[in-house]
């Protein structure tokens, strides 16, 4: 591989000082970074001397594949986000800081809370009547919970006390209609926080405050240092100022520091990034350089890039120094008039780009927001061509995923002791139909699989077991067919099987269930388990994992090539085992149960419509290759190019709105925001129009070769949509498709 | 549809090129194509920058999209690229945008919902039930002493009472909102002022209770948007400016339909030295019964120094007859209408109608051919729909390309219309109750989920195709076809046979199929292509339901009209699953029913969200309120029930709808509960029981005058104007009726 100039200055820097590079996407600043770190392990530095700090575990991953790529067999670097980092310190060292922080059993374990978890608790405490009375301001249940967690985070992420979030944002609203509104988000969050220093309750902004507080002290601080004499630091603008801090603290003791910096980011700014934050880093390092150009953007995508940008507001530009034939190539963008044309156009691209020999994976389509019936759409159009295709969508309710649904459906089944209501013919059919047909239904209709579910749930049995294929009448088995029978037997005999272990795990001393009436056992031996009993009380994620990795994933069933729900049900094994953990044994949780079990609770939460932590799957895994659908921003926070993008919906306001959360607000609760003045207008335009660009270059310098801009005259909902990127867009044309001198007299 | 050659006075409005116009046009001046071609002509000039806009606000949907294609038309005929430069908008389209720019200045996430008129209803009368409940004997001072305690339980028992206070708490808290009144604001005024004002205090606490459930909900109603919109514009300085300067130029259509918040709106956004163009008719001021709209404010405008008032009185619409019909109206209200009060008000006023000249490229029709008939005789209400159904059978079969309407005052009335010529087996269109499009968009969806909670189930499965193939009914050959089809439809064994054939067999493959494609081998393809999508529909029902809807919908649907409405009943949809979890496709359908059976009312996008085209209807009577006519015009025209009810004079005798017949004294509540309203914020305003319901009716005198000459003009060629004697037979033909009557008769002895 050939590397530029500033790419070897980075990978041979020498092993003792400090860098700080920074640069735009795709120049190379990972890559080289990478290089560096198997520089010094080649040159004798150990792996367990290397802390490699990111803001996400993602950004962690390009090193790790660098070092097992090369076949290196020592110790392992330490690898940390933040909040991974404060999460461990606290794991070992909490009782040196509890006492402190006011936690009222400062020698016992802690509890952490997740996301998920945080919001369970939260619902307990907070009335969101109480909101409805303050008025000003109005957001329903779900996200005052969210709304107020994000503060307490942010607060932490920032370093300034809780306590001020609501003087912060009272100060920033230009009345006092809402004043009240922020006094209760004030109010429950000091519920929250005193609920959890008195349960020892770790939730993110108590881990993170205590990792603050253990920082100071000399034993964690060793702890950390002692790893860290060569030091990695990505995508710093990403991380918030209590990172920034860290990380200062380690570049000053570290022999060597590297610290990377991408020029346009910033897009995490609703978890606290602050770029301007992570560019006084540069002033601790010994040495600052800055990197330029691209490895991924064709030169006419970086045309492009300059020219959206100066349409946007960037930099100054002239059409007549770029090769306009060139830009117009990279782009495609023809007009449509309904929506469901521009889907069509967009399946019609991908194959056409497919046949041509470009890998799916190497395809994006994102939108501002993928909604359920935009990317199913879709994903049947794609599917109807053969193109296999995958989506990520994080900060939504676990519960929206079909998958999900089908997953508990089976759970409820499965554990017919459950006081919960049990699931209609409906939702049996439903899950039939996703588990023995696919995505696409085809192998399983909705006819076949309500049949099926009717006559093989009867509702009168209490409780409601699934009756063997066999047992049913002759028609149904004829219309439903004997494969899928076939099919439907295995996962019938594996629930069977299931709740036997589980019961036996229970009581042993009971003997296994009856066999039903006109259950023959001799032919149900015909149909041979896939796997024994579980010897114990399984745990619902573990059911979630078994019957995923034992039944739905395998070849015939539903989820085998349905990346999306494979990935979904792994987001599901991991939320409810983090769950578990949390709330296992403690008596604080579980005194409240009302004679529910955890797992029942744990469901009751996810169909409440919890939204779910950011999952991410372990290093190693494979990416498939296969088209992503994901909204803009997962994207970039992804950070890994591709060919093709398709923009959709360019017309749509999305693509220049900020995420508006009346309780909280990212700049304002920001390091930056000075707390005693009001966020005007002329803020909240200027940072739309900022992100804008940025979005807007940081996906194009994740581009190699095309765009293609996705537009239809009447919206989804059949509005004329005109946003701001569009307009961008025209103006862009109407400079490229002038002629010379014709501009004057358009404009 | 462009190339437009502008008539002089339209020249005038075109010569604008800043500061403030105002301009009167008459039915039928062609405002619209002069503000689109007005728009075009800034939208290309240089007085549009980049990013900046014309904004153009209109009254009703079906406007935004009727001036978006014309401007669109007029910029591309500049060679410019459309849909840059210019937003059209309704008012809530308008305060929705600027609301959903910064939601965060008023409260509001990202997702906020803008509660439907179904679901604001239920929450209002929630709030008032729960007050009438602690206040049981609160109406009993306002009850007819004459009522017996039998009468009095009745009106209590059959939910009289309760209605007419919601009635009462609607009209309250519209006002309050347009006012920008917070429910803690009239509380202080109430505990301030020493007047007694009840009806003010009875709805007081409801406005406060329905606010309060708007916030749980994380809602906002219609009213609300636009006072947030002002709220916004109000607090942040900034974001005004920036919206002046997005918006240098705002030409305003409909401007006699403007409200005091619509003006405040407005004149915020345009500051001091902002461009602003109004376009009305304060003539066809008809909606001050139902809104807060009032013609006063476009008539002050017209005078208000500096701004440069332009009259459009050259109309080709109407025969030369029927035009002078309608000056006589105008004529006769001013100078002869019996109310002193009516006179002094000019409802109506000038500028007269005039014909244009024969050279214009939209001449008058001629007025040999012209018809006014001012039917005289005494009918009863079966009698006069009779009468209009035996003409129209009478007339139709020589007029196969003309259009013609009958203009009922009520949608109740028009309903009896609709079954009158039903009876006849006339065809007709009808555009009652400005739900149509909304019913036949959630019919047509619901009749999809109730397939799919059933798609085992035939006729459901044929219902479903019925509906795919809805446009086949509209031509003769298409729905012979179509009527094969579904008889071999709803006949399938089993559905999946069609929809999924596995080996045993295809459908499509059976004999009665076959007999069936063979005769029509398009049947085939309907029939495949029906095919792919019942498959995507089937695997789309694992979505949540809104999700499933945006599905179907766009599968269904290419109007835009239907879009929006199907992506509201979406929204609506998701809110009732959140309250609902337990509902499954068969309970959405049912609610989707329940609006498709005009059950319920269903968002502000109903009557005029279709862009009504009556020429579409050639030779089928279309039945529509007179309201709902407002802005299209007919061959021929068939005025209903002028008499003393639906159009009273403010003589003795006369009747109101407002004022309800258990009221003592014919108290109009709901007029006194606003005086009482003003009176407890207004210092100084004295309220005296009785003078708000004499005033109203003076306004409602006037309205109604106005919308009898919005009846009148809607008429090209021909008119018909009738009378009834009401259902108790007491009754008499209106004042302006028979003045009518008088003139005609002159005019025709003057012949």
């Amino acid at each position: 591989m050939e590397l530029t100039d500033s790419q070897r200055a980075i990978r041979d820097f020498p092993a003792s000082g400090s860098l700080f590079v920074e640069g735009p996407a795709g120049a190379g600043k990972t890559t080289a970074a990478a290089l560096r770190l198997l520089t010094l392990i080649e040159a004798g530095v150990s792996g367990a001397e290397v802390l490699i700090m990111a803001p996400h575990r993602g950004a962690l991953l390009p090193y790790q594949r660098a070092l097992r790529s090369s076949g290196y067999a020592g110790p392992t670097p330490a690898a940390f986000t933040i909040g991974s980092l404060a999460r461990q310190m606290c794991a070992q060292f909490f009782p040196l800081a509890a006492a402190e922080m006011g936690f009222a059993a400062p020698e016992e374990v802690p509890v952490f809370l997740t996301l998920e978890t945080a919001q369970y608790v939260m619902a307990r405490l907070v009335d969101p009547l109480a909101f409805a009375a303050a008025g000003g301001v109005r957001v329903d249940r779900q996200r005052i919970y969210s709304q107020i967690l994000d503060n307490l985070n942010k607060a932490a992420l920032v370093g300034f006390p809780h306590t001020e979030i609501a003087e912060r944002l009272k100060a920033a609203a230009l009345d006092a209609s809402a004043h009240p509104a922020y006094e209760q988000a004030g109010y429950f969050a000091d519920a929250f926080r005193a609920y959890c220093l008195e349960h020892n309750l770790l939730d993110f902004s108590l881990q993170l405050e205590t990792f603050r507080r253990l920082w100071t002290q000399t034993a964690p601080r060793r702890w950390v240092l002692e790893r860290a004499r060569h030091v990695f630091v990505d995508h710093v603008e990403e991380d918030a100022p209590s990172a920034h801090a860290v990380i200062r603290d380690l570049v000053a003791a570290a022999q060597s520091a590297l610290l990377i910096c991408d020029s346009e980011g910033g897009y995490r700014r609703f978890l606290g990034a602050d770029p301007a934050s992570a560019d006084h880093l540069r002033a601790t390092c010994d040495q600052a350089i800055t990197v330029s150009g691209s490895f991924v953007m064709s030169p006419a995508i970086a045309g492009l890039a300059e020219a959206l940008g100066a349409a946007l507001g960037g930099l100054d530009e002239s059409a007549s120094d770029r090769d306009a034939d060139a830009l117009r190539g990279a782009l495609d963008f023809p007009d449509h008039t309904y929506f469901p044309q521009m889907l069509d156009w967009t399946a019609d691209s991908i194959a056409a780009l497919v046949a041509e020999g470009v890998a799916p994976g190497a395809i994006a389509v994102l939108a501002p927001f993928m909604s359920d019936s935009l990317r199913f759409s879709l994903l049947q159009r794609l599917q109807a061509r053969g193109i296999p295709a995958r989506s990520h969508r994080p900060s939504r309710s676990l519960r929206e995923e079909p998958a999900v649904e089908c997953l508990l459906t089976w759970a409820q089944i499965a554990h017919p002791e459950w006081t919960l209501i049990p699931p209609g013919i409906d939702a049996l059919a439903y899950a039939l139909m996703l588990s023995l047909g696919g995505v696409s239904g085809d192998d399983l209709d909705l006819v076949r699989a309500r049949l099926l579910a009717r006559a093989a749930y009867p509702a009168d049995d209490q409780p409601a077991r699934l009756r063997p294929f066999e047992t049913l009448p002759p028609d149904v088995r004829e219309r439903v067919s004997y494969t899928l029978g076939q099919r439907y037997d295995v996962l019938r005999l594996w629930l069977e099987e299931y709740i036997a272990g589980n019961n036996r795990a229970v009581a042993p001393a009971e003997p296994p269930p009856a066999p039903k009436k006109g259950r023959k056992r001799g032919k149900q031996a015909a149909v041979t388990p896939l796997v024994s009993a579980p010897p114990q009380r399984a745990e619902l994620d573990h059911f979630f994992s078994l019957i995923f990795g034992e039944v739905l994933s395998r070849r015939g069933f539903g989820f085998h090539h349905d990346f999306i729900a494979a990935d979904a049900a792994a987001n599901l094994v991991d939320s409810a085992r983090g769950f578990r953990q949390t709330m296992a044994g403690r008596a604080v949780f579980e005194s409240n149960l009302d004679g529910k079990t955890l797992a029942e609770e744990y469901v009751e939460m996810v169909r409440g419509g919890v939204i779910a932590n950011q999952y991410l799957r372990a290093d190693g895994e494979i990416v498939p290759d296969a088209v992503l659908l994901a909204p803009a921003y997962t994207f970039l926070n992804n950070n890994v190019p591709v060919t093709a993008q398709f923009w959709l919906d360019i017309g749509s306001r999305g693509w220049f709105e900020r995420l508006y959360q009346p309780l909280t607000h990212p700049y304002v609760l920001s390091a930056n925001w000075p707390g005693d003045r009001a966020w005007t207008d002329d803020e909240e335009d200027a940072s739309r129009r900022e992100t804008l660009r940025n979005l807007i270059y940081g996906l194009l310098r994740r581009c190699r070769s095309r765009v293609y801009l996705g537009y239809s005259q009447l919206s989804e909902s059949g509005n004329e949509n005109a946003g701001e990127l569009l307009a961008a867009i025209y103006r862009t044309l109407r400079r490229l498709y002038a002629e010379p001198g014709v501009e004057d007299d358009v404009v | 549809m462009t190339s437009f050659k502008p008539r002089p006075n339209q020249a005038q409005v075109l010569a604008y090129r800043r500061g403030r116009m105002g301009v009167s046009a008459v039915p039928g001046a062609g405002k619209t194509r002069t503000l689109s071609a007005l728009a075009a002509q800034i939208v290309s000039s240089s007085a549009i920058g980049e990013g900046q806009e014309v904004l153009i606000v209109t009254m009703v949907n079906s406007a935004v999209d009727h001036f978006a294609r014309q401007i669109g038309a007029f910029i591309r005929e500049r060679g410019l690229l459309p849909r840059i430069g210019y937003r059209v908008r309704t008012l809530h389209g308008l305060c929705s945008d600027i609301v959903r720019e910064r939601p965060a200045l008023v409260g509001l996430g990202e997702a906020f919902t803008i509660l439907d008129e179904r679901e604001a209803d239920k929450a209002l009368a929630q709030s008032a039930q729960a007050h009438l409940q602690s206040h049981p004997d609160f109406i009993d001072r306002y009850l007819d002493a004459e009522l017996g305690p039998t009468q009095i339980e009745r009106l209590v028992q059959n939910g009289t009472v309760s209605a007419a206070v919601v009635d009462l708490a609607r009209d309250f808290i519209r006002t309050a909102k347009d006012r920008r009144l917070a429910p803690e604001q009239i509380a202080l005024g109430l505990a301030a002022s020493d007047q007694e004002l009840p009806l003010a205090a009875l709805c007081l606490p409801i406005y406060a209770g329905y606010q309060r459930s708007l916030t749980l909900a994380g809602a906002v109603d219609f009213q609300d948007l636009i006072r947030l919109a002002y709220e916004a514009l109000e607090r942040d300085p900034d974001y005004l400016a920036r919206l002046r300067r997005r918006w240098p130029f705002i030409l305003e259509d409909e401007a006699q339909d403007s409200s005091r918040l619509q003006e405040d709106i407005l004149r915020l956004l345009l500051g001091p030295d902002g461009n602003w163009v109004r376009v009305g008719d304060p003539n066809q001021a008809i909606y001050e019964s139902f809104t807060s709209a009032r013609p006063e404010f476009l008539r002050d405008f017209l005078r208000e120094p500096g701004v440069q008032p332009v009259d459009l009185p050259d109309s080709g619409r109407s025969a030369a007859k029927i035009i002078d019909l309608a000056n006589f109206l105008i004529d006769w209200s001013i100078a002869d209408h019996p109310s002193d009060a009516v006179r002094q008000r000019q409802p109506l006023q000038p500028p007269h109608i005039r014909p244009v000249g024969p050279n214009d490229p939209q001449p008058n029709p001629p007025d040999d051919q012209a018809r006014l008939v001012i039917h005289n005789e005494r009918l009863t209400p079966d009698e006069e729909l009779e009468l209009v159904a035996d003409s129209l059978a009478k007339w139709l079969p020589d007029h196969p390309d003309a259009t013609v309407a009958v203009l009922a005052a009520t949608n109740h009335h028009g309903s009896k219309m609709v079954d009158a010529l039903r009876k006849r087996d006339i065809e007709f269109v009808e555009k009652l109750r400005s739900t149509t499009a909304t019913r036949l968009t959630a019919g047509a969806l619901t009749h999809l989920l109730r397939y799919l909670a059933q798609p085992d189930h035939p006729p459901l499965l044929a219902r479903a195709y019925e509906v795919w193939r809805r446009l086949d009914r509209d031509d003769e050959e298409a729905s012979e076809r179509l009527k094969r089809v579904l008889a071999v439809l709803r006949t399938i064994e089993r559905t999946e046979t069609f929809s999924h054939p596995g080996p045993d067999g295809d459908w499509l493959d059976t004999p009665p199929v076959r007999v069936l494609i063979e005769a029509d081998p398009i049947i085939a393809e309907h029939l495949d292509a029906f095919r792919a999508y019942v498959r995507k529909w089937q695997a789309a029902v694992v979505l949540p339901v809104d999700q499933l809807l945006l599905v179907l919908a766009q599968d269904m649907f290419s109007d835009p009209a239907d879009l929006a409405i199907a992506h509201s009943m979406a929204v609506a949809l998701r809110g009732i699953s959140q309250n609902n979890p337990g509902y499954r496709l068969a309970d959405y359908a049912q609610e989707l029913q329940d609006i498709a059976a005009n059950e319920r009312k269903f968002l502000n996008i109903d009557a005029d969200a279709r862009d009504f085209d009556p020429s579409q209807h050639p030779g089928k009577p279309i039945i529509m309120t007179l309201h709902a006519a407002k802005g299209l015009e007919f061959d021929r025209v068939y005025l209903l029930a002028c008499n003393t009810y639906d159009f009273p004079s403010g003589i003795p005798g006369d009747q109101y709808t407002p004022e309800k017949w258990f009221v003592r004294g014919r108290l109009n509540l709901s007029a006194e509960t606003l005086a009482q309203l003003n009176a407890a914020v207004d210092p100084g305003q004295v309220y005296q029981e009785g003078a708000a319901t004499l005033a109203a009716r003076d306004e409602f005198v006037g309205e109604r005058l106005r919308l009898l000459y919005v009846g009148i003009t809607r008429a090209r060629r021909e008119l018909i104007i009738t009378w009834n004697s009401g259902r108790r037979g007491d009754l008499t033909a209106s004042l302006p009726f028979q003045a009518l009557r008088a003139h005609v008769e002159t005019k025709e002895k003057g012949r």
